[in-house]
């Protein structure tokens, strides 16, 4: 297992746009993927999407599941999720499309209220298994 | 794999100066070993001649705390090139693009995996990083 990382190319739909340019989507390290930090895209265009807290993440989630299956993994193999909102009043909007997600149980989870880049509401990242 | 059988052990900077969990007798170590992976703790813009926290520019920050996390994996057996998930933490999210702009030249191919926001830091601290590597 030591090997440099790898960076799993995910040139499909959900990466485009997700992320800062000098970020990568998806880093596989050993029996793991990390993705980066995600902002809501259309998934077609890589353009940004700014709406209400429940659409971010709706797709954000969307596009997550694309960039975990790009990357040999899936949402069934998230270990652990961190949700980072513009503010915690939101936090029953994010919840009730998060819960739709993953299946039972659901991942580790952590919640916060940040200052966001570009206007953005919700920004989302996970650990998940490879396979 | 079971984690019983993954080794745990503290790992420390090169340079005593940057070890600031131990000089500030904070309640954590600079870094975790488990298995083939690092778990390095924040780390914030320290000089590393004298220690003291250096509070200039957000993009000499972003330096000073880059050039510390490569010197802390450096330490450990890895390198930035082996860094496979990165926070970086702002006091300010006006300076995004600032510290983007430094962040770059540490990372110019195959970045890793990033999340980058802006909170409330210690210390009056302009950034913090945090990261996971791989040890070499």
């Amino acid at each position: 297992m030591s090997q440099p990382r790898k960076v799993v190319a995910v040139p499909g739909p959900g990466a485009k746009g997700s992320t800062a340019p000098h970020a990568s989507p998806a880093v596989r390290g050993g029996a793991f993927v990390f993705v980066s930090g995600l902002t809501a895209v259309d998934p077609a265009t890589g353009q940004a999407v700014r709406d209400t807290t429940a659409r971010e993440t709706q797709r954000i989630l969307e596009n997550l599941k694309l960039i975990l299956e790009g990357a040999g993994s899936s949402l069934d193999s998230v270990v652990k999720v961190n949700v980072l909102l513009h503010s915690m009043l939101e936090a029953p909007n994010m919840n009730e499309v998060y819960a739709h997600f993953f299946p039972e149980p659901p991942p580790a989870r952590t919640v916060c209220g940040a200052r966001l880049p570009d206007g953005v509401k919700v920004m989302i990242e996970c650990t998940a298994l490879a396979s | 794999m079971t984690t019983d059988r993954l080794s745990r052990s503290v790992i420390e900077p090169a340079n005593p100066v940057l070890n600031v969990s131990r000089s500030a007798n904070l309640p954590h170590v600079p870094g975790i070993r488990i298995g083939d992976y690092l778990f390095l703790s924040g780390m914030g813009p320290i000089d590393p001649a004298t220690g003291e926290r250096r509070h200039g520019p957000i993009a000499e920050q972003v330096r000073t705390t880059l050039n510390n996390v490569k010197h802390m994996l450096e330490s450990a057996g890895s390198s930035l090139e082996r860094v496979v998930r990165i926070h970086v933490v702002l006091a300010d999210i006006a300076d995004m693009a600032e510290m983007d702009r430094i962040y770059r030249e540490f990372f110019p191919v195959d970045p890793p995996a990033r999340t980058a926001w802006s909170m409330q830091l210690r210390f009056g601290n302009g950034v913090e990083i945090e990261c996971v590597a791989l040890v070499k």
